[in-house]
């Protein structure tokens, strides 16, 4: 679903992703984690298309993001860490407009959009406009929005960060039902409990650097996904 | 404490002359200094000549001994002007800050948030009111004998009015701000607050020219009247001409006055800078949505975002109500208009050229554009993700400009045609030249916004109002359509007008393609690495 070769970022001399090189196969999981400034955010932007990378390739589902990234971005949704997201539009307004560009049919769109809406008890405030929705909300209408095109692969950043434990629980619901379904998911965390029990795969990433990736068994063994982390970290 | 907030306030609103937004770096101080010099000049000379000229008018006052007839009157003009300019500003730099919140939440005293957005608010003011102020200080000074007193009080008059213009916007500003509170549809009534405001300087500035002639033709009676019943404005004008105890009365009122609307202001502005927009909460109702092609939603989104913002309307749409107001008093008083013209300079041919540089430079006071990529703000990672090319978003931009600008323009042009009735190919090139020149200010808007984004701002009036390519985009527009107007003086011995328009809609078709062509390579490709 997901195949990156080789990937390196630079912002001028200093290498934000170096090298790295990952895939991810349909029906998983796969969680991404390192320190703050370890280059996680610089991969997911350049899977999606949002930045040009220096070397390396990028394929979604065999489509290269960088001949082809109208193609790969039709396949993908993404979540950014912080959910900027149209203020002068009311949440219904920003839910049909990604609607419309992802080319979301009428009856599909509304049964999604009630559905998603439902699960995250936001439908009574889809007639308000963004600029009055709470961090949490936003959040919200940026994981619905994500959700609405059906997409084969959703890259999420920090999907966690803002929402209650109930949206948490049911967005880990909706992760696996996508897998299950075929699809795949790429996020970032910093909640290593998380990632031990929704991942099925998982990499470390240090300095812009690939250090440990695979199958959750192959990384930390019988120790904590912490442990290892932490491990790896003062090495 | 004070002087970083200071600093950081001056920071954003200077940042764009210091600061290369595109490549994210300080300028030199080369490029720092042509660009104030660039702006200056362009200022003084458009500014600057408008109201020097409008200030010599009134030159014969002083001859009568009404100098302070000329301060007060320049000084009312000066105030309305700055106000105008600043309320919503005010507005926006007061209480709708991004970093209002967090600027509330560090152990900074209110008063000290305060004081720097009231700095930025007074910048602007005193900029706004000293376009009209300092051109009729020059006038006056260089009337007048030189006296020492004649110019400190001239610089206690632009001093006193930046102040009176800061309190009137203040006031403004906060009574805007209570308004917005309270309503629903905020946006639209803002708008139309506004332009009632608009609405009644347009008046006095159209009616200007015959208060001069009667202030000129009755001096004494008018002078009489105004010491009797408007005291205030009498010593008001008096601080210009140098009458120092005048200044000091005037500076203690408004000293007072200043000194009350901060303390209302404070009083208020943790209430109103954090109040909450849920209090009238619209109920969401199912219903399936009209099916849009992606280019269409895109352009849908960028009118959105026009429609949502009394700022955006305001500063960068109002040659809408303009170019519709023109083309009515073009079919009301078309005899009139063609008889000035043809006073003024005595052919015919001059007629159509005249109408049309009129049409497009009204037209140019629209620059949607200009400020729209800088817009996009933290949300440009929402267009640079979604499976549309960057020149789609671009050309979404482009459209949205064209949707609010075109049709007003066509009216505008239709109705000068109807004015002046022209042979059928004058009154065809009266129509296509200005949407073709409306065509390349909107392109000319995103070029210059492309090469000078900004989208780092925490208050929307910075891309808006404040940025260069704002900046560039209005004045460029006005002198295109000026030079345009005044080239066509040495060719109208060889050139019919329609002629001429024809050969001027060509050249400026040249540069649309070649803008379209920037724009769909190199612009599409600043776009996605913004």
């Amino acid at each position: 679903m997901l195949k990156i070769e080789h990937l390196t970022k630079k912002y001028g001399d200093f290498k934000a992703v170096d090298d790295l090189s990952l895939s991810i196969a349909p029906g998983e999981i796969y969680g991404f984690i390192g320190h703050n400034g370890a280059g996680k955010t610089t991969t997911l932007k350049s899977v999606v298309g949002i930045l040009q990378f220096d070397e390396g390739e990028i394929f979604i589902d065999g489509t290269s993001v960088k001949s082809d990234p109208l193609k790969s971005k039709k396949e993908i949704a993404y979540i950014p860490d912080n959910p900027d997201i149209y203020e002068f539009m009311t949440g219904i307004k920003y839910l049909n407009f990604i609607a419309d560009i992802f080319g979301v049919d009428s009856v599909k769109r509304l049964e999604r959009i009630r559905e998603y809406a439902g699960l995250f008890e936001l439908t009574a405030d889809l007639a308000q406009p963004i600029s009055t929705y709470s961090h949490g909300m936003k959040q919200k209408l940026a994981i619905i929005s994500a959700w609405l095109h059906d997409p084969k692969l959703i890259i999420m950043d920090e999907p966690f960060v803002g929402l209650d434990p109930k949206a948490a629980h049911i967005l880990k619901g909706m992760m696996r039902e996508v897998c299950d379904k075929g699809g795949a998911i790429f996020f970032s965390t910093h909640v290593l409990e998380v990632a031990e029990k929704l991942c099925d795969k998982i990499a470390i990433i240090k300095d812009g650097k690939l250090i440990r990736s695979g199958t959750m068994e192959d990384v930390k063994g019988d120790d904590s996904l912490e442990e290892v982390f932490l491990e790896l970290e003062e090495e | 404490m004070l002087k970083q907030l200071l600093k950081k306030q001056l920071l954003e609103m200077f940042q764009n002359f210091f600061v290369d937004r595109k490549k994210n770096k300080g300028r030199s101080k080369f490029s720092s200094i042509m660009m104030i010099v660039g702006y200056a000049v362009l200022i003084v000379g458009i500014f600057g000549g408008m109201f020097s000229f409008f200030a010599r008018s009134l030159l014969p006052l002083v001859d009568k001994g009404y100098d302070w007839m000329l301060f007060a009157f320049m000084g009312l003009i000066a105030v309305a002007l700055g106000a105008f300019g600043s309320i919503f500003n005010t507005y926006s730099g007061l209480y709708l800050a991004k970093d209002n919140d967090l600027l509330l939440s560090m152990p900074i005293p209110i008063g000290y948030i305060m004081a720097s957005r009231l700095l930025g608010v007074y910048i602007m003011g005193t900029f706004y009111s000293s376009l009209v102020i300092i051109p009729a200080i020059v006038v006056y000074l260089s009337y007048v004998p030189f006296r020492v007193t004649a110019v400190i009080g001239s610089v206690l008059f632009v001093i006193i009015i930046s102040l009176i213009v800061m309190v009137i916007s203040c006031s403004l500003g906060w009574v805007v701000a209570k308004i917005n509170s309270k309503l629903k549809n905020k946006s639209i009534i803002t708008v139309i607050v506004s332009l009632a405001f608009l609405v009644i300087y347009y008046v006095f500035y159209f009616k200007a020219n015959e208060v001069v002639r009667k202030i000129l033709a009755n001096a004494d009676a008018y002078g009489t009247k105004i010491k009797g019943s408007a005291y205030p404005i009498y010593i008001f004008g008096k601080v210009g001409t140098g009458d120092l105890l005048s200044a000091v009365i005037v500076l203690a009122v408004v000293g007072l006055l200043c000194a009350l609307t901060y303390y209302i202001i404070a009083h208020s502005f943790i209430k109103i800078a954090t109040a909450s927009q849920n209090a009238s909460k619209k109920k969401y109702v199912e219903k399936a949505s009209k099916i849009k092609s992606p280019d269409s939603a895109l352009c849908g989104k960028e009118l959105r975002r026009f429609f949502s913002s009394p700022n955006y309307m305001l500063n960068c749409g109002l040659g809408v109500l303009i170019l519709i107001a023109a083309g009515v008093f073009a079919l009301i008083k078309g005899d009139m208009i063609t008889e000035f013209i043809l006073s003024v300079f005595g052919s015919e041919k001059y007629l159509c050229v005249a109408m049309t540089a009129m049409v497009c430079l009204i037209a140019s006071m629209n620059y949607v554009s200009a400020p729209s990529v800088s817009l996009e703000g933290k949300t440009v990672w929402l267009a640079q993700s979604l499976p549309v090319s960057s020149w789609q978003i671009i050309k979404a931009k482009r459209n949205a400009h064209l949707v609010v600008t075109a049709a007003p323009t066509a009216f505008c042009a239709v109705c000068a045609v109807i004015a002046v009735k022209p042979s059928i190919t004058a009154a065809i090139m009266m129509i296509v030249t200005p949407l073709v020149f409306v065509l390349f200010f909107d392109m000319f808007g995103l070029y210059l916004n492309l090469r000078h984004p900004n989208l780092t701002w925490t208050n929307e009036i910075t891309p808006i109002k404040q940025s260069l390519s704002v900046f560039v985009a209005l004045f460029g527009g006005w002198i295109y359509s000026i030079v345009f107007f005044i080239l066509f003086y040495p060719l109208k011995e060889r050139l019919v007008g329609e002629l001429y328009l024809v050969l001027i809609s060509a050249f400026t078709g040249l540069l649309c393609l070649a803008l379209d062509s920037w724009l769909k390579k190199k612009g599409a490709k600043i776009f996605e690495e913004l």
